[in-house]
């Protein structure tokens, strides 16, 4: 409604300037249409075609419409701060002004954090440093966007091939850098320095990472893997060790944790029973639990954590799953 | 004293301003504006001096144009009125840095980013505009308006490819669209328009 409004009112006042002109010009209405004229028309063909074309492309793709929507905010946000670059040009000149050759040529061929390069170049020049600042947050967004396109897969086909959890992890091990990780988590592949045996031979069910959470819903850090494995499979012990403890919680169901050489230390959550004792030593490869779904669990599965000194692990390289 | 001056703000200069506000906040919007004027008087001072009259003022989208009767001007008396716009930019952030000691680092560097933009040998911009004046002075009109062009096209080429360059490289930073679409503008403009605006 109102941009046919708008174009009617061009029209009208076209028309007004029109016959303006052809009477200063002495009323030749037969004339063909003057430059301006033609130019002014041409707009408004562009502009109505634009519009129409947009609005067409929103009625009929609306899905992609409305991703490309989120593309072009996202890109547009990625914005520079136009009073840094100014700050940064104008510092770097102020250095310039009070001291000798020397600080201007660090200034402009060793740039630090602040010293952008001076304005004695093209304004564009100290745009790409600034955008360095920008990158972490941009590859954050990207990192989690990929991974959860990734993590639907282990989610809802149950028998994922190893190969596939192993390329999702590697995936995650690239992508996160340590900046988006949540407190106390490393990526990093650590080198064990003793011999461990993966705890339950069943299917990687959930990845270790940003997951959406099955019963809350909402996107939280998974600090540990979930290996699928029926009721009452056994759970054996990942390494030679001393079982610290044995609880039972509303979350982690009936555990057991056991504190390994070199700081390290593993869980065994949502067991059906536990069978070794609190304080007892038990070696590689011993059973220790059997496999159950106590506590905030959606189905049998053994949840497996790594720490060291405090600082939690990505299990999944030490985990050969099916 | 004065004669009369008419002035005239575009609409697409008025959206600009507003989008540069909401994107960036007043500060720098009043940072950049404060550099321009320093530019345009430094170009009306000198104007001023050599008595040619200054018939009008322009605010677009591209910038602020000063409309003269530049025709009674000598080519060495319109290259320095040309030049006079970035030299008050560069002068004002001297002056600046020597006064403030580095208070306002930020108008200091708008001046200079100003300065520098403005001596780009484009022809719009007073750096092509000063080539082509010194060219025609010095071998003729012929001559200028050769080298102003092909200074002008490699110039808003490389420019254009630098800016496309970033754009690629960052992934997005689509603010930076228009420079791209004005550096192509440019180095295709002078081709497609005749002889020259």
């Amino acid at each position: 409604m109102t941009s046919r409004q708008a174009g009617r009112r061009l029209m009208h006042a076209r028309a007004r300037r029109r016959s303006a002109q052809s009477v200063r010009s002495g009323a030749r209405k037969s004339e063909p249409l003057t430059a301006k004229d033609l130019r002014l028309m041409l707009r408004l063909v562009a502009c109505g075609v634009i519009f129409v074309a947009l609005v067409a492309a929103k009625l009929l793709l609306p899905a992609r419409m409305a991703d490309f929507n989120q593309q072009l905010s996202a890109a547009m946000e990625r914005n520079m701060d136009v009073q840094a670059v100014f700050s940064a040009v104008g510092r770097a000149f102020s250095r310039e002004e009070g001291s000798g050759v020397a600080e201007v040529y660090e200034a402009v061929f060793h740039p630090q954090a602040e010293a952008t390069q001076t304005g004695a170049t093209l304004p564009e020049a100290d745009l790409p440093e600034k955008m360095t600042t920008q990158t972490p947050k941009l590859q954050d967004g990207a990192a989690l966007d990929l991974l959860r396109s990734f993590r639907a897969v282990p989610e809802t086909s149950a028998p994922t091939p190893e190969t596939e959890a192993q390329s999702a992890s590697n995936l995650a091990y690239v992508l996160y850098s340590q900046e988006n990780l949540p407190e106390g988590v490393s990526m990093e592949q650590a080198i064990l320095g003793f011999d461990y045996c993966a705890p339950v031979v069943g299917t990687l069910s959930s990845d270790f990472g940003y997951r959406e959470h099955p019963t809350e819903g909402e996107e939280r850090f998974h600090y540990g893997v979930d290996l699928a494995a029926d009721v009452g499979t056994e759970v054996r012990c990942f390494a030679d060790g001393t079982v610290t403890a044995v609880g039972d919680s509303s979350s982690y169901g009936r555990y057991c944790v056991v504190a390994h050489e070199g700081g390290y230390s593993t869980l065994y959550a949502h067991c059906s029973r536990i069978t070794a004792s609190s304080g007892t030593a038990v070696n590689r490869g011993q059973k220790i639990a059997e496999v159950g779904e106590t506590g905030m669990a959606t189905g049998p599965h053994l949840h497996f954590e790594l720490q060291r000194e405090g600082s939690y692990l990505n299990p999944v390289y030490y985990v050969s799953a099916l | 004293m004065f004669p009369p001056c008419r002035i005239r703000v575009s609409g697409g200069f008025v959206l600009l301003a507003g989008w540069f506000v909401l994107a960036n906040g007043w500060e720098p919007l009043v940072t950049v504006l404060g550099a321009a004027a320093v530019h345009e008087w430094g170009h009306w001072v000198l104007l001023r001096m050599l008595g040619a009259e200054v018939t009008g003022f322009r605010l677009s989208v591209l910038g602020a144009v000063l409309e003269t009767d530049s025709g009674r001007l000598s080519y060495g008396g319109e290259l320095a009125a040309v030049l006079a716009g970035p030299a008050a930019n560069l002068l004002s952030a001297l002056a600046l840095t020597a006064v403030a000691k580095g208070r306002w680092p930020a108008a200091v560097g708008a001046n200079l980013i100003l300065c520098a933009f403005n001596l780009l040998p484009i022809r719009p911009l007073d750096g092509g505009r000063a080539l082509y004046l010194l060219t025609a002075w010095l071998a003729g009109p012929a001559a200028g308006e050769t080298a102003a062009r092909w200074a002008g096209t490699v110039t808003a080429a490389a420019l254009a490819a630098l800016i496309g360059g970033v754009i690629w490289t960052t992934g997005g930073s689509l603010w930076l669209l228009p420079a791209l679409a004005a550096g192509l503008y440019w180095s295709a403009g002078p081709w497609f328009s005749g002889t020259h605006a």
